[in-house]
């Protein structure tokens, strides 16, 4: 259940993708490409697309043979290395994904979707002004759902949900078709989960549900929220379809977290073994998987040494947020507090309720049991449900 | 060798044209564009067709019709098929040449409430005319809901028929869902097996686009309000979205958003197919963006068309592929003697507004010997998909390609109404059958 935050930025990464490849179609130049070129990156796209629907990764892999194919005819098309700095990015191979990203944006500095997924990957580098910048030259092109969804996730990024509902407002107005709507929808839910407003947000998610049936993301999305609602089975009744419906480690995860919190370990442990199957399977199809598998393990207690190196690994790769917070949870875990702090410090930039929690726990460990119980109690005032392993420890340690 | 010139051509053309329109309905099954419905960025500003002409009920009047979101499915329940409240609808016009809007036409657009569970596509609406400086609103009018079958949406015809509103000043206007009167073989053609019938000009094609719905802006305006001594307009139409920026601004300690304040052109439409077959892809965005009194910077497009170079490149077909004289005058100045402005280059659906409407229209226009039809103008009728292949092989430039091609498919899948608005009803998402073969 760790994995909620990291889920957040995935689950922008897999939103970003969706639209971006949106656009990329919406723009193909078929008219004028060499049919066989043409052919490829269409099938390229294609391939991220069902990736997106699916998340079965071996899509990835195949979209990047067409993508490659279609450079090899034509090395400077443009769709062919959008859809491939978009792979990268999905990938969480962000310097990558930055660096095709700036080849388009030298081929073709007019084109709003260059910038785009150039904000995308500088954000996930830690470089959010840059990153900005880039997304609002996007809307200066071409105001356009994917770029009013863009803006969306910066403000909520920046902490403020009214912007960022507006956003969301203008991208939902946009959306004529039901995947887009229910996409919105869920990040509109998102941001009341983020205020504690769980009706509210239950409300969003099955609004979700009514446009796009059996929309996963939205499954899971209600999943977490009953849950921190308390309603234990219906909330496993959620994560359990969400689970059947889509390839992600991120849902297995969750749902053998409210098994182990219900008690039913062979449930759990059934759960558990499909997140290292997928795990797995992501990388085998060349998606960095270092950040999410050392915050599964330091959530569960699973070998913390190793833990400790792919999270160093992870945050080579990409030193924003989430690289900060879970470098700084593994050497906390591994008793190293003073070194976490200056990460933890970052991760703080952008907090919320793990993130605090993460500072208690080194505030104790380096002895300031005050600052600690203070840090406590805000980690569960921010959000009482941001772990269900962590959030009851946390608890406990109330004075 | 006939058919593969139809097929390459084809080929081209008409895969300009699906992008034109957003996915082709049968691509969109094919990929489960319902579940992966992405794939057409912004159907609900790009623009898909523009028309413009006298009409033989009205000759007093120039009509012009503009479509958005492509490729409505009438069966898709719950449908939320509507024109985008946040952005600006403009139909332009220009008098002198000067490819700047002499006369414009706004419309905005207004929900009749925030959740459409219960199916309410009705919308409220206001057309502003703005001319010399001047801004007034001219009607305030009403879209008829969507077509989803007799129960929910009874006596369609009648309701289309209600939703027409008169302007201020004389004239008229209807906005809603129409059936999409654009017509071509997209499936075939992009098959690269090309025509059905093997013979692009001998029928025998599947209108992809039978069944399908759109949604329309049409305006009747009295000639009286738009001629002058050239009797030739110009017409264009767009979409502007609002520009935001991130972070808030602070004024008089007040937080505001930056919303609406500056608005951005996102998709203009005057000749079909020009974003599509003539602007490379790299410069897409920004040429959607611009004013056509801007254009003169595209010329080369024109002039060396990259679609021509293509086909010669992989075909050698000997379409000529320099010095398009004949492609800048139909599309960028208009043609002398028929519907020029002068020398000003820009894309405009040029119509002489002294030509007088014909009740026998031929589909292939100018080429057909019809002067009142395409490009002198654009009618429901006329078949832009074969005339621009047509005109890309070098119709005007006596090549011998130029009388060969076409896509199979020489009208709509249904007949236009013979009044205002002209696009037919919307196919009933009760009576739903998609892609009819043609006989």
């Amino acid at each position: 259940m760790r994995q909620r935050v990291l889920l957040a930025g995935v689950v922008a990464a897999i939103a970003a993708t969706t639209l971006l490849v949106g656009g990329t179609f919406r723009g193909d130049d078929e008219g004028v490409a060499a049919p066989t070129t043409r052919q490829l990156v269409r099938a390229g796209l294609e391939e991220q697309q069902r990736a997106r629907r699916t998340g079965e990764p071996s899509h990835y892999t195949r979209s990047e043979r067409a993508l490659r194919q279609a450079l090899a005819a034509d090395p400077n098309d443009v769709h062919a290395l959008i859809g491939l700095a978009s792979l990268e990015n999905t990938r969480h191979h962000f310097r990558e994904g930055l660096a095709l990203a700036r080849r388009v944006r030298y081929l073709a500095p007019d084109m709003a979707l260059v910038h785009g997924v150039m904000g995308d990957a500088l954000i996930e580098l830690g470089r959010y002004e840059a990153g900005f910048r880039s997304y609002e030259r996007m809307v200066a092109l071409k105001p356009s759902i994917a770029a009013y969804a863009r803006v969306g996730q910066a403000r909520s990024l920046l902490g403020d949900n009214r912007g960022a509902r507006r956003a969301l407002g203008l991208a939902l107005d946009a959306a004529v078709d039901a995947q887009t709507r229910a996409w919105a929808y869920v990040e509109l839910g998102r941001l009341d989960r983020s205020e504690l407003r769980f009706a509210a947000a239950a409300r969003r998610f099955q609004q979700a549900l009514a446009v796009a049936p059996n929309y996963p993301i939205a499954l899971d999305a209600l999943g977490e929220t009953e849950a921190a609602r308390g309603n234990l089975d219906s909330a496993i009744a959620f994560q359990r379809r969400a689970v059947e419906l889509r390839f992600s480690p991120e849902f297995a995860g969750s749902l053998g977290d409210l098994n182990a919190v219900v008690g039913n370990r062979a449930a759990a442990q059934r759960a558990y073994a499909r997140v290292e199957r997928q795990e797995r399977r992501l990388a085998e199809n060349g998606v960095d998987t270092e950040l999410d598998r050392a915050m599964f393990n330091l959530e569960h207690g699973i070998d913390l040494r190793g833990s400790l190196a792919l999270a160093r690994r992870g945050y080579a790769r990409r030193p924003g947020v989430e690289a900060n917070e879970v470098l700084s949870w593994a050497l906390i875990r591994n008793g190293r507090c003073e070194e976490a702090v200056s990460y933890s410090n970052r991760a703080l930039r952008f907090p919320d309720g793990h993130r605090y929690f993460h500072r208690a726990m080194i505030e104790r460990c380096l002895g300031r049991e005050a600052a600690a119980q203070r840090l406590f109690r805000k980690a569960l005032a921010t959000d009482p449900n941001f772990s269900p392993i962590w959030a009851s420890y946390a608890r406990r340690q109330l004075r | 060798m006939r058919t593969l010139i139809i097929a390459i051509c084809g080929v081209a053309v008409a895969a300009a044209v699906l992008v034109l329109k957003g996915p082709s309905p049968e691509a969109g099954q094919a990929s489960s564009h319902r579940e992966a419905p992405l794939i057409a960025e912004d159907p609900s500003a790009d623009t898909t067709d523009l028309y413009a002409f006298r009409s033989v009920d009205a000759p007093n009047s120039l009509t012009v019709i503009a479509n958005w979101i492509p490729a409505e499915d009438p069966a898709a329940a719950p449908n939320w098929y509507r024109f985008s409240e946040r952005a600006r609808y403009s139909i332009k016009l220009d008098r002198n040449g000067d490819a700047k809007p002499d006369v414009t036409y706004r419309l905005r657009f207004k929900n009749r409430e925030d959740t459409l569970f219960l199916g309410n596509t009705v919308q409220d609406y206001t057309v502003t005319r703005a001319a010399h400086g001047d801004e007034k609103v001219v009607a305030r009018g009403v879209t008829p809901p969507n077509n989803i079958g007799p129960r929910s949406s009874p006596n369609y015809r009648q309701l289309a028929e209600n939703a027409v509103t008169n302007l201020a000043g004389g004239g008229k206007v209807f906005a809603g869902q129409r059936e999409d009167a654009f017509f071509a073989d997209i499936g075939a053609i992009f098959d690269l097996v090309a025509i059905r019938k093997g013979v692009g000009n001998e029928g025998g094609g599947k209108d992809f686009f039978a069944a399908y719905a759109v949604h329309g802006i049409a305006l009747q305006i009295p000639i009286s309000q738009l001629d002058d001594s050239d009797h030739t307009v110009g017409v264009w139409a767009t979409t502007e979205r609002p520009r935001v920026k991130i972070r808030q601004y602070r004024r008089h300690g007040v937080r505001r958003f930056h919303e609406e304040r500056q608005w951005v052109q996102v998709s203009r439409l005057g000749n079909p197919l020009i974003n599509e077959v003539i602007i490379p892809t790299r410069l897409k965005d920004k040429w959607n963006s611009l004013s056509p009194d801007k254009d003169a910077q595209f010329e080369q497009y024109y002039r060396e068309p990259i679609l021509a170079a293509v086909i010669n490149q992989l075909y050698g077909l000997g379409v000529p592929e320099k010095n398009r004289d004949d492609l800048v005058a139909v599309l960028l100045t208009g043609v002398p003697g028929l519907n020029s402005t002068g020398p000003k280059l820009a894309d405009m659906l040029r119509v002489n507004l002294s030509i007088p409407p014909t009740a026998t229209p031929n589909r292939l226009g100018v080429f057909g010997g019809d002067t009142a039809g395409f490009p002198n103008g654009r009618r429901l009728e006329d078949d832009v998909v074969d005339i621009a292949e047509r005109a890309v092989a070098g119709k005007l430039k006596g090549h011998p390609a130029g009388d060969l091609l076409g896509d199979g498919v020489d009208g709509n899948d249904v007949p236009n109404l013979a009044e205002f608005p002209y696009e037919n009803d919307p196919p009933s998402g009760f009576a739903n059958a998609k892609g009819q073969q043609k006989p």
